[in-house]
């Protein structure tokens, strides 16, 4: 069992190498050098003996964008999972749940209020401050959908998917307002905020994006046996010597986290946390231990699929990322709405 | 082995249980019998620390739960618990192994696998192993997870109590006898076991001790001959019984729908 994950996890890593490579080559922009591997390395050594145009190509745009999507699928595969643990239901993901809007309202919030400050802080403190607004969001409706949907332990999906649907109206109807007082840039592009977008990478955004998702998988990739325990209902997690009330505010308040985050940076990319954990139990059940793992791998492998995919297949336009997660997603949530139809 | 001193649980000023007492020793199985509720599946999950109750007077061997850590208690105790139909997409196996949870980090060590395997056996639904838990019947259900918390007290700890909310449900007559047989070899290697179970015959049968619950109270508490009596079961479950001695265990023999007019 150990061995077969390490194998999963290996193999899953060298596809996710590979895809990385072709992502780099592929894109409006044709290299001089037709060998990005030598571009990178020259760069990295002797940044002066390539052409700038590559460089900044290379260096400022898609390897930035690349690490970014490969840091926000992780992450808002991981949360998915997690948060499906935590309710028990394969329909708990962070944008069903009205997460992401939550989020989303609270980053757009710190983006008009904090429109002033703009000129006199760094640029890592503005970011921190919009991701920081973005996490309040979250947790404060993840808080409220749980307290909402859950009694003794149970939750009662159809009240816990209704209420996502009610908070994600009612942080739509701020955001959208918010967007059309303001005339701040970001939030102007009122697509960015609903479909999401890695066109906005940074290193700066990167370098925020790895301590979360490092601190968040420190303390949540261990928890399959925890969550698959969870699957026999809290009490009996419990009596197994898990501590069930501790393990729920980690999973709260990391997956707010991770998610907070991904939406301050890019926006509100939809159902990677249902679709990378519905296809994990395609083949390996439920087990959690496995699942939990290699949704970290799987989610940076779709979202940088479907990124270099947004990129070039309109040149030299560019279509919102999150059309192509929807695309992938809605069939996903159809399918677990007909087998939950099928159990109830 | 534990022991409870006047435990009362109230739900919303509703009182269902009240001033309960009880202790349980090395050895002994006993059985919690009375009619609906009663608060027998109160006062066990009360003891199985999974209710708080207001004042802690509940000493596991001579401590308070507090004073516990989660992972001791978790293998020196366990609970088999009533509603277990939840939706879990996993091989029965897989589901048996979670019992094995306290005692491996990520991943199950040979011993472990081994107990999962005899603990299946002695359930009998070693043949399910690789089945869906989803696809199985409600028995088959049933008997994964007694394997499950059996196979969470294999160890070598001494005097270990495993607690079981009607772990006959829903079983034939050969499971529920072989299901009691396992669990009394438990008791005899020196730990106890609490049962609650609707079938007084079974009770009579299997107890070392038996305690009658109604309306929260505790109408009668010993071994099956002193509390299985015509007045205190009648009385109890208001219902016409007659109760003989069992023609080859000697044991009580409780049935009901008919008085002895031994009075007249």
């Amino acid at each position: 069992m150990r061995n077969k994950l390490t194998i999963y996890l290996l193999s899953g890593g060298l596809a996710l190498l590979l895809l990385a490579l072709i992502s780099l080559y592929s894109g409006v922009y044709r290299f001089s050098d037709a060998s990005v591997w030598k571009i990178l390395m020259q760069g990295l050594s002797n940044p002066a003996a390539i052409a700038p145009g590559d460089h900044y190509v290379l260096f400022s745009l898609r390897l930035p964008r690349m690490v970014m999507a490969m840091l926000i699928g992780s992450a808002l595969a991981v949360s998915g999972t997690c948060l499906q643990g935590m309710f028990k239901n394969p329909l708990a993901t962070p944008s069903l749940v009205g997460i992401t809007s939550g989020a989303s309202l609270f980053a757009a919030l710190a983006i008009v209020l904090g429109a002033g400050l703009k000129a006199f802080l760094p640029e890592m403190l503005q970011y921190s401050l919009i991701s920081i607004m973005a996490f309040l969001g979250a947790i404060l409706t993840m808080t409220l959908v749980y307290r909402i949907s859950n009694t003794n332990g149970k939750t009662n999906i159809v009240i816990m998917l209704l209420a996502g649907v009610a908070i994600s109206a009612l942080a739509g109807a701020v955001t959208g307002f918010l967007t059309y007082l303001t005339r701040e840039e970001q939030l102007r592009d009122l697509a960015f905020w609903t479909l999401g977008s890695l066109g906005g990478a940074s290193w700066v955004k990167n370098g925020i994006l790895t301590v979360v998702v490092t601190v968040s998988f420190v303390l949540l990739i261990n928890k399959g046996k925890a969550l698959n325990a969870m699957m026999l209902g809290e009490k009996d997690a419990a009596h197994l010597g898990i501590p069930v009330e501790k393990l729920k505010k980690q999973i709260v308040i990391l997956a707010a986290l991770m998610v907070g985050t991904c939406v301050a940076f890019a926006g509100a990319i939809g159902f990677i946390g249902l679709i990378v954990p519905y296809i994990l139990r395609l083949i390996f059940k439920s087990d959690y231990r496995i699942i939990l793992p290699l949704s970290a791998i799987l989610g940076s492998i779709l979202l940088l699929c479907a990124d270099t995919v947004s990129r070039t297949i309109v040149p030299p336009a560019e279509i919102p990322i999150g059309i192509l997660t929807a695309f992938m997603g809605a069939p996903v949530f159809i399918a677990i709405l007909v087998r939950f139809k099928k159990s109830m | 082995m534990i022991k409870a001193q006047n435990i009362s649980f109230a739900h919303r000023k509703f009182r269902i249980l009240d001033q309960v007492d009880l202790s349980v020793g090395n050895h002994e199985l006993l059985v919690i019998v009375g009619p609906n509720g009663a608060g027998k599946s109160t006062l066990l999950s009360l003891l199985a620390n999974e209710t708080e109750s207001n004042e802690e007077t509940i000493f596991f061997k001579d401590k308070r739960f507090s004073e516990w850590s989660s992972k001791a208690l978790a293998v020196h105790k366990a609970k088999f618990s009533q509603q277990n139909n939840a939706d879990i997409p996993l091989p029965a196996k897989d589901i048996v192994l979670m019992g094995r949870y306290p005692y491996f980090n990520s991943s199950p060590g040979r011993e472990d696998l081994q107990v999962v395997a005899d603990m299946m056996k002695a359930t009998e639904v070693a043949h399910l192993a690789e089945r869906n838990y989803n696809a199985l019947s409600g028995g088959e259900k049933q008997r994964v997870h007694l394997a499950r918390v059996l196979a969470q007290l294999q160890n070598d700890i001494e005097h270990k109590l495993a607690f079981f909310d009607e772990p006959l449900n829903n079983l034939d007559i050969k499971h529920q006898f072989n299901i009691l047989n396992t669990i009394r070899q438990f008791t005899r290697k020196g730990n106890s076991a609490i049962i609650v179970l609707h079938d007084l015959n079974l009770a009579a049968q299997f107890a070392d001790n038996v305690l009658l619950l109604k309306n929260g109270k505790v109408v009668a508490h010993g071994r099956p001959q002193v509390v299985f009596t015509e007045a205190v079961i009648r009385e109890t479950y208001n219902f016409p019984c007659t109760i003989c001695p069992n023609p080859i265990t000697k044991n009580p023999m409780i049935i009901f729908g008919i008085q002895r007019n031994s009075n007249t």
